[in-house]
């Protein structure tokens, strides 16, 4: 049988699973706890309601939504970069964060290595960690800032 | 003929598929979306089958509070009040709307990075990974643009700091943010540009991606992380 498309290495038959109705059945109770998940959390903490909007009165800790808080958290911080001239710190607090995404989005460009397993390839975990605290410590730092 | 030994329910069934099967070939359709085969030791943790859930419900519950919400500065406050207090099981759909654009750019997360650490995005996948990485974007969109629509407090300054990071942008920064809020505060326009976004153009991309997203991931098969161990 011809087969155009570029698969893995085979996988001896022993080694696979049926999509249906194996991984399907795990699929739809996982997606059962999620919906129970949702509403529970929904009836212990239903979505809140501030006062209505003023245009006029500005609160007193105004911040967006906590998974854009890292970004403006870095924006921030990046007053330090202000020795390198009166309009580094902006320019480089969404540079900075620009060219990470950027380098993420082409990840698998970037990473050319062929090895697969986690544990083969400790630089890449490294950086997932490193990235992970960086973001979740800038997140922190907006929260109680 | 068995069929007439069989069960009614049975033989209805069997009826209505060969009567698809005559004009769509159904059965070949089904088997060759369902009938495939995973690696056993491909472990997704589920993460990107939930995060499509996730979306499904956002779909469901918004499309019901889109019955009741009324975008403008006027009003929207008091229809999320009316939405909140008066419409039967309104209060839970609005919190299930919002819990669940929290957990679904959480799990779009959890499997990003979960496709980081098993290398799946390794050729052949890197457009699947594109792809992904587009979805993402497009959730954090749904999230930025939704989080206006209450018109209370918390989500008129949210929306005015948000909008001016785009400021911070070298020369075309603060056409950007202009450009955001539909002119240079936000106000009634910035309401209408955020909810044609959240429910018109978002969900289309968001879909569009999504089959290509789907479809690459059936066409390959789902990565093995071990594959390359035996070789």
């Amino acid at each position: 049988m011809s087969d155009p498309i570029q698969r893995d290495p085979v996988t001896p038959p022993k080694q696979t699973l049926p999509f249906w109705p194996h991984y399907v059945l795990s699929e739809l109770i996982a997606w059962y706890v999620i919906l129970g998940l949702l509403v529970t959390l929904s009836a212990i903490l239903p979505a809140g309601l501030e006062d209505r909007a003023n245009p006029l009165l500005t609160p007193e800790h105004v911040k967006p939504e906590w998974y854009f808080l890292s970004v403006y958290q870095f924006l921030k911080v990046a007053a330090v970069f202000s020795f390198l001239g009166s309009e580094a710190p902006r320019l480089l607090g969404i540079a900075i964060p620009g060219v990470l995404l950027a380098m993420l989005f082409f990840l698998p460009f970037l990473d050319r290595g062929t090895k697969k397993p986690a544990r083969q390839r400790p630089v890449m975990l490294l950086v997932v960690a490193v990235t992970l605290i960086v973001l979740i410590a800038l997140t922190l730092w907006g929260q109680y800032s | 003929m068995t069929q007439s030994t069989r069960a009614f329910p049975r033989r209805w069934f069997d009826a209505t598929m060969d009567w698809f099967d005559e004009r769509i070939a159904l059965r070949q359709l089904i088997a060759a979306s369902l009938h495939v085969v995973i690696p056993r030791r491909a472990h997704t943790y589920y993460l990107g089958g939930i995060t499509l859930f996730l979306f499904a419900s956002q779909a469901v519950t918004g499309i019901l509070l889109s019955l009741y919400y009324q975008p403008t500065p006027e009003s929207a406050y008091n229809s999320i009040l009316y939405i909140m207090n008066q419409v039967n099981f309104g209060w839970l759909m609005r919190s299930v709307h919002a819990w669940g654009a929290n957990l679904m750019i959480i799990f779009c997360v959890l499997h990003l990075l979960r496709v980081a650490v098993q290398g799946a995005y390794k050729k052949p996948r890197e457009i699947t990974w594109m792809v992904g990485m587009g979805l993402l974007f497009i959730t954090l969109g749904f999230g930025f643009t939704g989080y206006l629509l209450p018109w209370d407090q918390r989500a008129f300054w949210a929306t005015t700091v948000g909008t001016e990071i785009a400021s911070a942008v070298p020369l075309v920064g603060e056409a950007i943010r202009d450009f955001l809020r539909a002119g240079a505060d936000v106000s009634a326009l910035t309401l209408s540009r955020f909810l044609g976004v959240h429910m018109l153009i978002l969900p289309a991309s968001l879909v569009g991606l999504l089959l290509v997203h789907l479809l690459i991931i059936h066409q390959q098969g789902l990565a093995d992380p071990h594959a390359t161990e035996e070789q």
